[in-house]
């Protein structure tokens, strides 16, 4: 059924491509046949309560007009299940990772019809990113063992886990970039400081590369990969500095690195153009990549779980108080000022765009 | 002296029903002692609930069932038989003291007591006193207290019993007790055991209830010695539970939970004229150990030990005045893989009045105060009062502050443990009126409770989560507590009933609080013809919030139980058979969302007396 629709997509935007070619000539534009109710817009994961629950997701129209909560459920009558953690784009389908329930849900991104789940050589699975035919998963396995944490690699085309890679604990984050995967090793419930590069061809470990302490989150830019490290918490009684470390990505090798104050634990690296956004303290800080100091004033205030730039735009999300609904906030990069504010589910922790 | 023990057993006389008894100082006669002597004497203005020996004996596997099925008390069980946490018109498990013979025993890591971590069967008596304790009975007797008693009786007596059950689901129980007492001694030993697969099948679904097995061990002794004047009563009490943590629909678990508590109470009373003393000493223990994953050796521990010594004397001014003043000292060290060792020491002085002012009117005082404290406690009080206006009717009330201290997990948690916290406070008041009718009761109770500064875990600028002294509360409602009892022929029916409406707000958001009903009802038909009974319970329990926006809610539901037993009289062998089928209709619930409750099962069990 899924399948014919498909099909039946591919032949309705076959049809179009052919038609909007001799359209040009009699300047009638027509606007493409949408592919599903949740073609161009944002989708927000939320993690949902932990245990008693499941996450859901959230659709909001490109034009903020439209939203609409739990699209998962709406359309397949079913939940998701526990903990929503992230998900990731192949192709015309949404990878959808649940940690919690240890699967993914494979669904066509537009329509968020389901496909597929994946359990089998899951555990604990945390983000996903596809390279060519290949799904590469981060797995925390067993939270308390640190010695089995693995990225799992998934056959797209028959969405089965085909292999493991062995990695060191607390693999988190996962980019790609010029044919190599980097992990971040945040830690886990505990802490780790380095990065372990793929080399995504020949699915073997390269090296890893020793970044600074809590590995958070990563962004490529021109060349260059750029890691932002928490620094470990006061509670773990050997707190560190936050440190935001830039890697040549063609010698893998640390070009520079800017240290945080001791008590400063900034997270949610994102990009916007040439500016690297982060969250820290209560507020988000933006820095050229060309700059050769950390900036001193936040460009806006506020608590977030989440921090996210698109297109001139930062999305972040505020979870509250992590037993209701949060909120999505949207704010103009230029101006730096609040363009929209809408609620969206339990925990939001995911803000992804589907074009 | 005389005329109080008149207005108590004609008290007694008027309430006392096959199944709940309005507990008006029911243990005043003299071969019996209780340890827990505030309970009968202090306590005019309260609500008090007896949970009868043959209301557990239909539920003893489970004092979450016996309560839930018989109180207007709201439990919020992780899951049958797992983590079950009260809510006492509208509370927190942490504000509902568990009190042991006249000792809190509420855990000082959690705060709270998991009523599947205690045996029903292990106690003379079980009392529901409604409303805020803590003059009497320290920190957490906010909303209300449960009071499990031994009570020890120095009359000749001998007796064995011993009960099996067999139940549904691979379910054992197995119950011994024996009581060998004469004029000046006493000793009681009981033993029972539990054990479960507890793998029913979720309705509807292709699954079962994985990983949810739990056993539970506990044995007590309780002794007592009459001497001319004076009495040494010990009671010991050892509790072991092996639980896996079910998972949810949504996500499996390999966790491991075992429990361990002892507790020792030594207490001996001296009489002297118008002065009693009483001087107690205690030791409690417990500890937990938690697996994230059975089959692996990991796990997390954490356990403390309480010491506590106490001198209560209390004197009889005349026949209408008594006064009980109390001076208590605690000791409490708690260590554990995510607090460290810390430990707390508090010293409470406590006056207790009562003073019956005519055969109609009477009222109580009660003020606390705590010293030597890490943290200022507020000083306590509590006023109460009763007033027999007709023979059919009677007025009760009751103002008082209550208090919670933080626990060691709030104060001492890696990460996020908070040392700045201190005690959450409240206030509240109550108006009780009671009817009664040749064989119908009726009790409608109104309160009004507000709490402010209750700690909640929050996040903080960095993300962690820390506990803060935030919140407010306003909780207020009606109870309606019915018993119909009539004798004819050979034929006894009766008839009881709660049902409780409960607002509990959260000022700041102006919602109502997560797992707290507004409707909760209870009922229970039994009728018996000589040596048959049969029995019917219902509960309904009424829609409750699963998220804070009051957003997401969890259905109402209604669960059935039907029982049978039958007694064989035999002088030499008496026995009892009986068999109780759970939840008759088969309906599918969730007590908590994501985990549903068991499906149609059955029991039977078999009492032998010799």
């Amino acid at each position: 059924m899924t399948l014919l629709k498909n099909f039946t997509y591919l032949f309705i935007a076959t049809l179009l491509l052919a038609s909007c070619s001799s359209d040009d000539d009699n300047t009638v534009i027509v606007d493409p046949e949408p592919l599903g109710d949740y073609e161009n817009g944002i989708l927000v994961t939320n993690e949902g309560p932990f245990q008693n629950g499941t996450g859901t997701i959230s659709f909001i129209s490109e034009d903020f007009s439209n939203t609409e909560q739990t699209i998962y459920n709406n359309v397949n009558d079913s939940d998701l299940g526990s903990i929503v953690q992230s998900l990731g784009f192949y192709g015309d389908d949404a990878y959808v990772v649940v940690n919690n329930s240890h699967k993914i849900e494979v669904v066509n991104r537009y329509t968020f019809e389901a496909i597929a789940t994946i359990t089998e050589g899951l555990n604990n699975p945390r983000y996903f990113v596809a390279v060519g035919s290949n799904g590469y998963v981060t797995n925390w396995g067993d939270p308390f063992d640190e010695s089995d944490d693995f990225v799992a690699i998934i056959d797209l085309t028959s969405n089965t886990v085909t292999s493991t890679i062995s990695v060191a604990f607390g693999p988190e984050k996962i980019i790609e970039s010029r044919g190599n995967i980097y992990v971040a090793h945040q830690g886990g419930y505990s802490q780790n400081n380095i990065l372990t590069i793929i080399n995504a061809t020949s699915n073997t470990f390269v090296t890893t590369i020793e970044v600074g302490d809590v590995p958070n989150s990563m962004v490529v830019s021109e060349g260059d990969l750029w890691v932002l490290c928490g620094g470990n918490p006061n509670f773990t009684g050997i707190e560190s500095n936050g440190r935001l470390v830039k890697i040549d990505i063609d010698t893998n090798g640390i070009t520079q690195s800017f240290d945080f104050d001791l008590t400063q634990h900034p997270s949610n690296l994102t990009l916007d153009g040439t500016n690297l956004i982060y969250a820290l303290d209560g507020g988000v800080y933006s820095n050229d990549t060309s700059s050769t100091s950390l900036p001193t004033d936040s460009v806006i205030d506020g608590l977030f779980y989440s921090v996210t730039a698109n297109n001139g735009m930062l999305y972040t999300t505020d979870a509250g108080d992590f037993a209701s609904n949060g909120t999505l906030k949207i704010y103009d990069l230029v101006t730096n000022a609040e363009v929209q504010s809408m609620e969206v589910g339990i925990i939001p922790g995911g803000v992804y765009f589907n074009n | 002296m005389k005329y109080i023990i008149l207005i108590i057993s004609s008290a007694l006389l008027l309430c006392a029903t096959p199944l709940y008894a309005q507990l008006d100082s029911i243990q005043k006669l003299e071969e019996v002692i209780l340890n827990d002597v505030k309970l009968n004497e202090y306590a005019q203005g309260y609500k008090l609930i007896k949970i009868s020996d043959s209301l557990i004996e239909r539920d003893s596997k489970s004092l979450t069932d016996a309560l839930r099925f018989n109180s207007t008390i709201y439990f919020k069980e992780n899951g049958y038989g797992m983590v079950s946490s009260p809510s006492f018109r509208g509370t927190n498990a942490q504000q509902t003291a568990v009190i042991w013979n006249g000792i809190s025993i509420n855990s000082n890591l959690t705060g709270q007591t998991d009523f599947n971590t205690i045996s029903p069967n292990s106690f003379t008596d079980i009392t529901i006193r409604n409303g805020g304790g803590s003059t009497q009975y320290g920190s957490g007797a906010v909303g209300g207290s449960i009071h499990l008693n031994n009570a020890i009786s120095f009359k000749k007596k001998e007796s064995n019993d011993l009960r099996l059950l067999y139940g549904s689901f691979s379910t054992f129980e197995g119950v011994f007790k024996t009581i060998q007492s004469k004029e000046n001694l006493y000793f009681d030993l009981g033993v029972d055991f539990v054990s479960s697969e507890n793998d029913y099948k979720y309705l509807d679904r292709d699954k079962k209830n994985e990983n949810g097995e739990f056993s539970r061990f506990n044995a007590a002794i309780n002794s007592g010695y009459k001497l001319k004047k004076s009495s040494i009563i010990w009671n010991s009490n050892y509790f072991y539970s092996d639980r896996n943590f079910s998972g949810s629909i949504t996500s499996p678990s390999h966790d491991n939970y075992k429990d361990v508590t002892t507790r020792n109470l030594i207490s001996w009373k001296t009489n002297r004229a118008k002065l009693t003393s009483i001087v107690k000493g205690a030791h409690l223990f417990e500890r937990y150990q938690y697996s994230p994953d059975k089959n692996k050796p990991l796990f997390f521990e954490g356990k403390s030990n309480t010491i506590l010594g106490d001198y209560q004397l209390d004197y009889q001014l005349n026949n209408k005045v008594k006064i009980s003043s109390i001076i208590n000292y605690t000791y409490i060290e708690a260590t554990g893989d995510n607090i460290g060792t810390n430990d707390r020491n508090t010293l409470a002085a406590v006056l207790l009045l009562k003073h019956q002012v005519n055969n109609k009117w009477s009222y109580g005082i009660n003020l606390r105060q705590e010293f030597l404290n890490d943290f200022d406690n507020p000083f306590l009080f509590a006023v109460d009062g009763k007033y027999e206006a007709k023979s059919w009717y009677t007025l009760k009330g009751n103002f008082s502050k209550n208090y919670r201290v933080p626990t060691f997990n709030d104060l001492y948690w890696v990460a996020g443990g908070n040392e700045d916290l201190y005690p959450e406070t409240s206030y509240q008041a109550e108006i009780g009126n009671n009817f009664q009718w040749k064989n119908f009761q009726v009790l409608v109770n109104g309160f009004y409770i507000l709490s402010k500064d209750l700690i909640k875990w929050q996040p903080g600028v960095d993300g962690q989560f820390l506990p803060v002294n935030i919140s407010e509360t306003e909780n207020y409602g009606l109870e309606f507590t019915g018993i119909y009892s009539k004798n004819f022929n050979k034929h006894q029916l009766d008839i009881s009933g709660n049902y409780a409406y409960t607002s509990a707000i959260d000022k700041e958001k102006d919602k109502q609080l997560i797992y707290v009903p507004y409707h909760k009802i209870t009922g229970l038909v039994n009728y018996s013809i000589k040596q048959f009974s049969a029995y019917y319970q219902i509960l309904f329990n009424g829609e409750v919030f699963t998220t804070t926006d009051n957003n997401n809610t969890l259905e109402s539901y209604s669960v059935s139980n039907l029982g049978l037993n039958y007694k064989i009289k035999n002088k030499l062998f008496p026995l009892k058979v009986g068999v109780k089928a759970n939840n008759i209709f088969d309906i599918y619930y969730e007590n908590v969302a994501y985990r549903p409750m068991p499906n149609r099962n059955y029991q039977i069990f078999l009492n032998f007396k010799f």
